[in-house]
């Protein structure tokens, strides 16, 4: 116990906690809407973008958000549009870009000399939230609530058939970029704490969970919400206590969460 | 003299294959077309151009600015977790309207009595039979209060309760003046809705 009051006095934890668990929900209701319009690869493409952007950032030695941000929003723009408009082609350029981004990052990290920075890129660091980066997550979270309240009955539209939406003569490009966006500035922030290698877990993997509980979307992303919320504090936890990456710990809280509500899931089935 | 659709010189390409050619339709107030076709012939294409769903090559569309679409029934239209009563609401989702009034919800009770699916308002959509949500579809279409109805093959599958049901909600709509467009393989759908027009399309053009 001791400890613990320990460890939360320290003013990098608290940071860690309140911005971690706050991307954490912004990317898990965002993740509702991926996994439901089975877009589920574009946090794991923009991700790795992002790693390429930070490596891009570090060897010029500019602010990493500087070069992160329109480069990861510029890329979520592209693979919407891609996915949308060619659908199987859309897995296979989200699986070409990230790899090339991946390997690029690498190289650039390789021939900089900047080397060491790429296991804090890929695997995420508590330490590494700044003032900054808190500050971001508060603005973000509200930003992605507001839009949640204000457009909730078009993003359930979009999400379950954005051509009857389009029919309706509602601008459905304007709400594709919001969410292309949101989901861009999730990834970007996300990965400071979690890693890029990581990040799409954070998004996609609550919103599986709830899918496998809930008959409605409005209580999937409040589930999913919550199972994020949950399985972030439980992966920092683990990751203190075992002295792991923070990213690690929580993506496998994500698992045994996921994991537990299949079994769950499965045994009311039965009944 | 009450226009609600005036479609000219229509082309629609998929590539560069042209599937519509140089298409013209003009559709009255109170009146139904039903467009007919073997496979292929650009009927889905036709209605999907008219609904804003793709692009036309060239020529011009106007049409009533409150227009219903009511696609065909696919697999996927089921795997989404909502119950009835929330599909049949974002029928009356518009342009500049962000959340729904009384007279929506009313707007849908009552698109829901009239295709009898009132019982089915807070049942999952995943365990409904694709008649069903056929009517669910319908019921949609109906509370946005349509001038113009585009309808694609909304018989399929449905048995003759249902069609007699469907048929009875149209002939009310045309009454309102409502224009109806309905792709149909179904010679028996044909007979009976005063009014109507038979449009058959073969080549990418509309022969009447």
């Amino acid at each position: 116990m001791n400890e613990i009051l320990e460890l939360l006095s320290y003013p990098f934890v608290i940071r860690a906690i309140v911005a971690g668990s706050l991307i954490s929900i912004c990317a898990s209701v965002l993740g509702v809407i991926l996994v439901l319009k089975h877009y589920s690869l574009i946090g794991h493409g923009l991700s790795e973008i992002g790693f390429a952007s930070l490596s891009i950032a570090s060897a010029l030695k500019v602010p990493a958000m500087m070069v992160s941000t329109p480069s990861v929003i510029a890329a979520s723009f592209v693979i919407m549009f891609v996915s949308q408009r060619y659908k199987t082609a859309g897995d296979i350029a989200i699986a070409i870009a990230s790899s090339a981004a991946l390997a690029l990052g690498i190289v650039i990290s390789s021939l900089t000399g900047s080397s060491s920075n790429t296991g804090a890129y890929l695997f995420g660091s508590v330490l590494a939230v700044s003032e900054g980066d808190l500050i971001f997550a508060i603005i973000l979270s509200l930003i992605v609530m507001s839009a949640f309240v204000v457009f909730y009955n078009r993003l359930f539209l979009m999400t379950y058939n954005e051509d009857y939406a389009h029919s309706l003569g509602i601008n459905t490009t304007l709400y594709q970029l919001m969410i292309s966006v949101l989901t861009a500035l999730v990834v970007v922030s996300g990965m400071r704490i979690t890693g890029t290698l990581l990040i799409s877990g954070v998004i996609i993997l609550p919103a599986v969970t709830a899918k496998s509980l809930a008959s409605r979307f409005k209580t999937l992303v409040i589930i999913s919400g919550v199972v994020s919320f949950a399985a972030f504090i439980a992966g920092l936890a683990v990751s203190f206590a075992f002295n792991i990456p923070a990213g690690a710990g929580v993506i496998l809280s994500n698992a045994a969460i996921l994991i537990s509500a299949k079994f769950l899931a499965m045994m009311i089935k039965r009944k | 003299m009450n226009e609600r659709l005036n479609l000219q010189h229509a082309v629609i390409r998929y590539g560069d294959n042209i599937v519509i050619n140089d298409v013209s339709l003009k559709v009255l107030a109170g009146e139904m077309i039903f467009i007919t076709g073997v496979n292929g012939s650009g009927k889905s294409t036709l209605t999907r151009g008219i609904a804003g769903l793709l692009p036309l090559s060239s020529g011009t569309l106007t049409r009533s600015e409150r227009m219903s679409y009511v696609p065909q029934v696919e697999e996927a239209d089921r795997d989404f977790p909502a119950c009835v009563r929330e599909i049949v609401m974002t029928g009356t989702q518009r342009r500049k309207k962000l959340f729904y009034s009384r007279r929506d919800r009313l707007n849908a009770d009552n698109a829901m009595r009239e295709l009898k699916i009132e019982n089915l308002s807070d049942r999952e959509i995943k365990t409904l039979s694709g008649g069903q949500l056929r009517r669910v579809f319908l019921a949609r279409a109906l509370c946005g209060e349509p001038e113009l109805l585009l309808l694609d093959e909304p018989c399929a599958g449905l048995d003759i309760e249902s069609h007699r049901i469907l048929f009875g909600v149209l002939e009310k709509l045309l009454a309102n003046g409502c224009a109806i467009l309905m792709v149909t393989h179904a010679d028996s759908d044909l007979d009976g809705v005063k009014n109507s027009r038979v449009i058959t399309i073969s080549g990418g053009k509309i022969h009447e």
